[in-house]
């Protein structure tokens, strides 16, 4: 496998971050210089402002960089098996050319992580995730003939997502007015687009081979200047991200591969996402374990909460009648788009979709060195935060 | 298509102590064995027109509350040990008695005595567990948990009540080796190395090896001692047979399972070799944990569960070599009802450890470990030969090499010499031989590895943990599928207790 990371020999273990194939064009364009560090990959926090680059998801075009995402390719006669018996979803309904949202369990039912599955053919696939999952995979992959490799540095990946991405990819030439949501297709040889994102909103992700990654970013970033498009960094995405209502590993929940204190481990039920699990399919990872847990029921629920006034909630205990604890809050912002004080919070059984009433959030606020401390009332919501038919409008109109 | 309630996979004695337990209790049964014969590795086998035990040649645990249930009418003597001794003073022990065997007193036979039957007292404890399933300790506490607990609190009970300075023993020695605690009470010599062989029959282990000490109390579960049926290891396969047949199970023998039908993470049944199916809710397999997964398809199973099967230790290391004699074998200073008894080659503990570390590099032990019996002392042959039946250790599963002419037959002469020094004369008047490697046995039996326990009886292999964690209670992977073999609790050796226990629970899971 070439070693596309940097310029160095690849016998030569490079020490600290190292850049994504895009970080030469990401390098000029930060004016924060607010790196984190992703999967061991320099990546930007915030590159001008977070409010700007927040409005230009909502409002115009935006490329982020996600080449420190995990790839793996599992392809072979028996791909489809292997991969069934690992995600909780049915992956025989899968079609090639579409990509599927799932989750993967431990024996016990606990959510290892989620991520998307690519169905690149009959027996290709590919899993894009957060979490390292190489040597969990190649467990998996025993008995079965398929071959597992990690594309995790041989595949660049770029976010496209805004109301006018679909007017820059076509500005920029790729036919894809017919991708519906979750569809993939090649829209130039070596060049896989998906019409998939992070942000509630219309958006495409680009998956291309580094060698050709800065090209891609020129031609997109041509293209998108009378879009409005931006380069942006993690915590406007993270934004987007709550608005949508989507959990993240490490926020909503801990992947249990990494948890060392027991009962840490969720299922997919108490995620919110029992749609997700398909008893009917044959064995999956943790199926038994999952059963079990229907009958007995979740132990606690991710729900989302609309909170009264507009001091953000992080990090708020959640109480009945203003005197039981019975959750805390995980993700938490206002929504300047919605004009809404939202969140992300898990409540313990029996609260959740079908017990909400009487719920309260204990909010602290430092007002210029005199805490205060607020008892903001919380309303369970079904539906995600944001909302927009544009981004299931095929084929999506210019915006 | 064919419908029994229970289909047993193997007819070794856990198939037919299960089927027997199932058709006691009503249900249709179906024993499919894959081999022509019966009994597994009880499986009597002839050499050259003479009957003679194939691999298992004497009975050491059978376990009680098996033979009540299957009321087994076993005429069991049971036999002298015989250490030999390179300076002709062999050792006799004859249950907790230790002497020479011209009646002269042993040295050690005090602190021999000692030791034993206070193994004896540990293992007759730890036998109790061996009468159920192994503690569930995966739930939370509730009501149904402090059942599991039970069977904890009662062990943690009797041992105190052995007294405080016996369970101060207990728990010192319990997890140790054979071989500190053997010459901590014993100078070593034939006696310590019996013990030391004892400790690690058909182990992937010497007796430094940790944890050999409690595979030693393992062994003397049921009193220790070891005892030859009359009439043969045949007459304990028949036993187990009529117990089986005489309930109303049916059995069936060259009938190879191929695959274990799962359908909606439920069993319903059996492909054969032939294509044909039997259909059942309930299968109970007594093949080895990984083979037994494998049959099922290992997509049935939980990753964790695979990668836990697949890393199952079952590294046989005993073969066993089979002599047809021309004339009776005469060993120098025994009698005549001593060579008749478990004669053990296993000079001193250190020997026995020597004895292990070829094995590690691929290569059989030069000076093995031996137990032989000459069971025509007991019960002639018709034709007046004799047989010797010996356990070998340590021979590999796969030596450098391979297993060729040549590699088989130097184990066959060094277990004919070492014979030949204690009884001269032997070597000449062999007429036929035979080798089973674990190779062999594996091929023969289905034992995976060639293993004797079908996978090692170490402390991490066993009890709640056999064959692996969150497979310990026999129920295997799909409803319906139950280990019932020597991979499962409480494992090897001619006990049936696996086989009962697993038909027990899948009893109690039919009729809830």
């Amino acid at each position: 496998m070439k070693d596309t990371r940097h310029d160095l020999p690849p016998e030569h273990v490079p020490l600290g971050l190292i850049p994504t194939p895009f970080q030469p064009r990401l390098e000029p364009l930060s004016r924060t210089k607010d790196w984190m560090n992703w999967a061991g990959y320099i990546s930007p926090a915030v590159l001008d402002t977070m409010e700007f680059e927040y409005f230009a998801i909502r409002n115009q075009a935006t490329l982020f960089d996600i080449s420190p995402m995990h790839k793996y390719r599992v392809s072979g006669p028996e791909a489809l098996g292997m991969l069934n018996r690992l995600v909780t979803r049915d992956v025989r309904k899968l079609a090639p050319g579409r990509v599927a949202y799932v989750m993967w369990c431990d024996e016990d039912g606990m959510v290892i992580d989620d991520g998307t599955l690519f169905r690149l053919s009959e027996t290709e696939f590919r899993l894009c995730c957060q979490e390292p999952q190489f040597s969990w995979l190649l467990d998996a992959a025993w008995g079965y003939d398929v071959r597992v490799e990690d594309e995790s540095h041989s595949v660049a990946g770029l976010s496209l997502q805004g109301p006018t991405s679909a007017s820059v990819l076509l500005e920029a030439g790729f036919e894809i007015d017919h991708l519906r949501p979750f569809d993939l297709a090649e829209a130039e040889p070596g060049l896989l687009i998906s019409r998939t994102g992070f942000t509630g909103d219309l958006g495409y992700e680009l998956w291309i081979s580094p060698d050709h990654a800065l090209a891609l970013w020129d031609r997109l970033w041509d293209a998108g200047q009378t879009w409005g498009i931006r380069a942006i960094g993690y915590h406007a995405l993270n934004m987007a991200r709550i608005e949508a209502g989507f959990i993240a590993a490490g926020v909503e929940f801990q992947p249990i591969h990494h948890t060392l204190r027991l009962h840490r481990g969720r299922t997919p039920v108490e995620l919110g996402f029992a749609w997700l699990v398909d008893f009917d399919k044959g064995h999956f990872n943790g199926r038994r374990a999952l059963v079990a847990q229907a009958e007995r029921g979740p132990r606690s629920m991710i729900v989302k909460l609309d909170i009264g006034g507009f001091k953000p909630a992080a990090d708020a205990l959640i109480y009945y009648r203003k005197k039981r604890e019975v959750g805390h809050i995980t993700s938490a912002m206002w929504s300047p788009t919605l004009k809404r004080n939202i969140a992300l919070a898990e409540v313990r059984a029996p609260f959740g979709p079908d017990r909400t009433k009487d719920l309260w959030v204990e909010i602290y606020l430092n007002q210029e060195g005199v805490w205060q401390r607020r008892m903001a009332r919380a309303t369970v919501l079904s539906q995600p935060f944001f909302r927009n038919p544009r981004a299931r409008a095929t084929p999506p109109a210019a915006f | 298509m064919e419908q029994f309630d229970a289909i047993v996979i193997g007819a070794g004695h856990n198939g037919l102590t299960a089927a027997a337990v199932l058709a006691g209790k009503g249900k249709r049964v179906l024993v499919l064995e894959r081999s022509t014969s019966l009994g597994g590795m009880m499986a009597t086998g002839t050499l050259n027109g003479v009957q003679l035990p194939r691999l298992a040649h004497l009975l050491y645990n059978l376990n009680p509350v098996v033979v009540r249930d299957l009321g087994l009418k076993l005429d069991a003597k049971p036999v002298p040990t015989v250490a030999l001794s390179e300076d002709g003073r062999h050792v006799v022990m004859d249950g907790a008695e230790v002497r020479f065997a011209d009646g002269t007193a042993h040295p050690d036979a005090a602190a021999f005595v000692t030791l034993y039957q206070r193994l004896v007292r540990f293992g007759t404890l730890l036998g109790q567990l061996a009468q159920a399933a192994p503690p569930d300790l995966s739930g939370s506490l509730s009501l149904a948990q402090a059942g599991e607990l039970g069977a904890l609190a009662r062990l943690g009970l009797r041992l105190r009540l052995m007294g405080k300075a016996e369970m101060r023993e207990f728990l010192r020695i319990v997890l140790s080796n054979a071989q500190d605690l053997i010459l901590d009470e014993l100078a070593d010599g034939p006696l310590a190395g019996a013990l030391a062989a004892d400790a690690v029959r058909g182990a992937w282990a010497g007796p430094s090896a940790p944890g050999t000490v409690f595979s030693l109390i393992y062994r003397l579960a049921q009193g220790g001692g070891a005892a030859l049926p009359s009439g043969g290891m045949d007459a304990v396969v028949s036993a187990f047979v009529k117990a089986a047949e005489a309930r109303g199970a049916t059995i069936r023998t060259g009938a190879a399972v191929q695959r274990i039908v799962v359908e909606g993470d439920r069993v319903t049944g059996v492909e054969l070799a032939d294509g044909s199916r039997v259909s059942s809710a309930m299968v109970l397999s007594t093949a080895g944990a990984a083979q037994s997964m494998m049959l099922a398809g290992h997509g049935s199973y939980d990753i964790e569960a695979v990668r836990r099967l697949r890393n199952f230790r079952t590294k046989g290391t005993a073969a066993k070599v089979n002599l047809v004699l021309s004339g009776a074998p005469k060993f120098s200073g025994l009698s005549r009802e001593q060579a008749s008894g478990r004669l053990l080659i296993a000079r001193s503990v250190r020997a026995v450890e020597r004895a292990f570390n070829p094995v590690k590099y691929g290569e059989a032990s030069k000076a093995p470990v031996i137990e032989a019996v000459v069971p025509t002392l007991t019960v002639p042959d018709a034709s007046g030969k004799h047989v010797v039946s010996a356990v070998v250790q340590y021979v590999p599963y796969a030596p450098d090499g391979g297993w060729t002419d040549t590699a088989r037959q130097t184990v066959i002469d060094q277990v004919v010499a070492a014979l030949d020094r204690f009884a001269p004369g032997l070597a000449a008047m062999v007429t036929a031989s035979e080798l089973l490697t674990p190779a062999d046995i594996e091929s023969e039996t289905g034992a995976p590895g060639g293993h004797w326990h079908h996978g090692e009886m170490s402390f991490d292999q066993l009890l709640s943990v056999r064959p692996a964690n969150g497979l310990a209670h026999y129920g295997f992977g799909p409803a319906g599928l139950y280990l019932a073999g020597a991979a499962a609790h409480p494992g090897g050796d001619v006990t049936g207790a696996p086989g009962r226990n697993a038909a027990l629970k899948a009893l109690k899971e039919m009729a809830a």
